[in-house]
């Protein structure tokens, strides 16, 4: 979000904030800003900002003070963290700490940025601490081996309505996926982490129980990949997250490289279509998701919309017709519903394939020309 | 360092804290300053008539600082005059001059030292930020500043161990904040917390004191924060001199007196308009007449300085509330212009 100096924000803090969010490593967003005074009329010196922790958001309020720019922001953590004191770490030295608030130059847009940078590192291993301090040998085994691997974050939650639980996020897949697609779009890398969630404080279990376990990638990646279809492999009595993890990330680094050939099959899908419909209008070059062309049925014209899985072959392309003559009422063009019921075999080669398609289209757009003339479509 | 003892509660006058309201109601923007009062230890009476435990009364007498409690009353309190002159630093340290700066003009004595701080934001959560923690851990550890504790056992007896620690660090602090809704109703929100050793915030009960029956027991444990002036009390002994000394001396005991009558009269004026010393002279001892007659002239002149004090107050605001405005507008030009 960027934030304009129109919105009765006081430049150096707009000029704070913009740096901040356009260069932080991770995705923040702002939730609101507001003033001071009760009405919202003053200058807006105060936001909230959700900063991304262990695959979950966590809310602080900034507050700076519009009356007297001079003044370092102020924080206020999170209702479950009043013990949290970033400043008031044992483990660090005062130096580093200090140079974050000492010197506060309003005018330097980068001092948010490491102001926020610091306080979150704080924050991992304020959490990871209080983890460690949880009475429960299993996870106390668990943090113990992995705690080599990198970038794991870890969270505790205990809430008096929710169970005590902590929860991991791992990173996985150390390869460079933004590589391995041939020029890729993607601005910041794309990541895979294994959420681990497990449940603490019930002694009364004997045998360990297995952690819930879930999959989340960042959004961009399911133009590639779609990580909803992994099936995970089943956590196995008895096992502990050093034993399934390379498994895990051994099939998942299969399952990537097998969604990166798949862009090629796509591709010769639709580069076999291209000679049955001729050159397509619009295609996806780089994931070749989707792909459209302009075809006629006597004077009808028409666009197909191919929206290809990344499933494919074994899961067919969704078509969709539309007239470039029929409009409905909001002066739209008539659209046909997704059509996925053609034949199809995922064993055809590409050229049999857009033969099939195109056969099926020549009766379908007569179809279609017929539900546009009659106003059965809305 | 010791832990601070625990506080059972903090009391605090209904106008003091109306004043803190009113003082943040009225701000522009966010508000904080220094929190003054004393700290009682109030020992419970284990009398009863029961006979049977009369006797184990007397035996845990020695024992009753275990069942003491701790109370805190606020009395006063200072806001900084400004946001920018304030006694800590963007990082929250407070250094004993800044807080200096803040108090050069108070009198500190028994009933009112500096026991804490307060801070007032409005719209934002009410627990305490980043800064305030530091600022708060920073205040509590300035050991200059530390008050005594009233009631306290002697920290010499060897019937007491010693832990018990008979001086008061500043370690409160109360928030005040506001919700978030925008609506029409003013709702103020208000948490007093005590800083503890162990580095964390222990939220304590607000026992608000007002007049009324049901705060008759505060009439007993009343002491005032304006106490009245020390004169000396010289009973009939200047007609005495004068008789006994030769007529040398008799000029320089006269211009002595009036000496020291002319500076009884200041310290009078100081909380009275315009009361004579030496009625004070008639409402004690073997010559008081008219008693009530007189404490209620009293009375009545204090009442009237207290008035011209206001009216005082209220032109030197007025300045100040000019002087104010000008900054804020200076203020704002900082603020309007882009950062470089």
């Amino acid at each position: 979000m960027a934030v304009s100096a129109a919105d009765n924000v006081p430049p150096f803090i707009a000029a704070q904030l913009t740096h901040l969010l356009s260069h932080f490593r991770l995705t923040l967003k702002v939730e609101q800003m507001w003033s001071a005074d009760k009405y919202n009329s003053g200058p807006f010196d105060r936001f909230t900002l959700l900063i991304p922790f262990c695959l979950d958001f966590i809310k602080w309020d900034v507050i700076y003070n519009a009356e007297c720019p001079t003044v370092a922001p102020d924080v206020i953590f999170g209702p479950e963290d009043e013990d949290f004191h970033p400043f008031h770490m044992p483990s660090d030295d005062g130096t580093q700490a200090t140079s974050c608030l000492s010197d506060w130059n309003y005018g330097d847009p980068t001092r948010l940025l490491s102001l926020v940078q610091f306080l979150r590192d704080q924050y991992v291993l304020y959490q990871r601490k209080r983890v460690g301090e949880v009475d429960d040998d299993r996870l106390k085994f668990e943090i113990s081996t992995i705690l080599s691997r990198e970038g794991i974050e870890m969270h505790m939650s205990s809430g008096a309505e929710k169970p005590e639980e902590v929860k991991f996020a791992v990173p996985l897949l150390d390869m460079n996926i933004n590589k391995m697609v041939p020029s890729c779009p993607w601005r910041y890398p794309q990541k895979i982490h294994l959420q681990v969630v497990y449940p603490v404080g019930r002694k009364y279990m004997s045998a360990p129980s297995a952690p819930r376990l879930k999959l989340v990638s960042s959004s961009e990646l399911k133009a590639l990949f779609s990580i909803d279809d992994v099936k995970l492999p089943p956590w196995l009595d008895g096992m502990c997250l050093a034993e399934y993890l390379p498994n895990l990330e051994e099939y998942l680094e299969k399952q990537v490289s097998e969604a990166v050939l798949s862009i090629d099959l796509r591709r010769q899908f639709i580069e076999a279509l291209a000679i049955q419909l001729g050159r397509p209008v619009e295609a996806d070059p780089v994931f070749c998701r989707k792909a459209t062309f302009l075809s006629a049925t006597g004077v009808f014209t028409f666009l197909i919309h191919f929206l290809i899985p990344t499933q494919f072959p074994k899961q067919q392309p969704t078509i969709m017709l539309q007239s470039s003559q029929h409009f409905n009422s909001q002066m739209a063009p008539l659209k046909s519903r997704p059509l996925v019921d053609y034949p199809w075999s995922p064993r055809w080669e590409p050229l049999l394939m857009a033969d099939r398609v195109y056969e099926f289209l020549a009766d379908e757009a007569l179809n279609f020309k017929r539900q546009c003339s009659e106003g059965t479509l809305q | 360092m010791d832990d601070h003892p625990p506080l059972q509660k903090i009391a605090i006058s209904g106008p003091t804290l109306a004043s803190l309201i009113q003082r943040f109601s009225t701000s522009p923007s966010s508000l904080h300053g220094l929190l003054f009062g004393h700290v009682t230890l109030l020992t419970p009476l284990n009398l009863s008539d029961d006979p049977s435990t009369a006797s184990s009364a007397t035996t845990t007498s020695d024992e009753s600082t275990s069942s003491a409690t701790l109370v805190a009353t606020v009395t006063g309190f200072i806001a900084s005059p400004s946001p920018t002159s304030t006694f800590y630093d963007s990082t929250g340290t407070v250094t004993s001059t800044s807080l200096s700066h803040l108090l050069h003009n108070h009198h500190n004595h028994n009933n009112h030292q500096l026991i804490g701080w307060f801070s007032a934001r409005r719209k934002t959560p009410l627990r305490p930020s980043m800064r305030e923690f530091s600022v708060t851990q920073s205040l509590s550890s300035l050991s200059a500043f530390s008050s005594q504790i009233q009631n306290s056992p002697n920290p010499n007896s060897t019937s007491f161990s010693s832990s018990s620690s008979s001086t008061f660090s500043p370690c409160i602090f109360i928030l005040l904040s506001s919700p978030f809704s925008n609506d029409h109703i003013h709702t103020h929100e208000y948490r007093a917390y005590q800083l503890r050793a162990s580095s964390s915030f222990e939220p304590k009960l607000i026992d608000i004191v007002n007049i009324g029956p049901a705060f008759r027991g505060h009439y007993g444990s009343f002491s005032p924060n304006a106490p009245f002036p020390v004169l000396e009390c010289d009973l009939g002994m200047s007609s005495m001199n004068e008789e006994r000394d030769g007529n040398a001396d008799k000029e320089d005991d006269r211009l002595s007196v009036m000496r020291e009558k002319a500076k009884d009269q200041r310290e009078l004026d100081g909380c009275a308009e315009g009361f004579e010393v030496g009625r004070l002279r008639r409402m004690m001892g073997s010559e008081a007449r008219s008693y009530t007659s007189n404490l209620e002239g009293l009375y009545e002149k204090m009442l009237a300085k207290v008035e011209n004090l206001t009216r005082l107050v209220e032109q030197s605001n007025a300045k100040v509330l000019e002087q104010e405005h000008y900054n804020r507008k200076l203020r704002q030009k900082i603020r309007a212009a882009a950062p470089e």
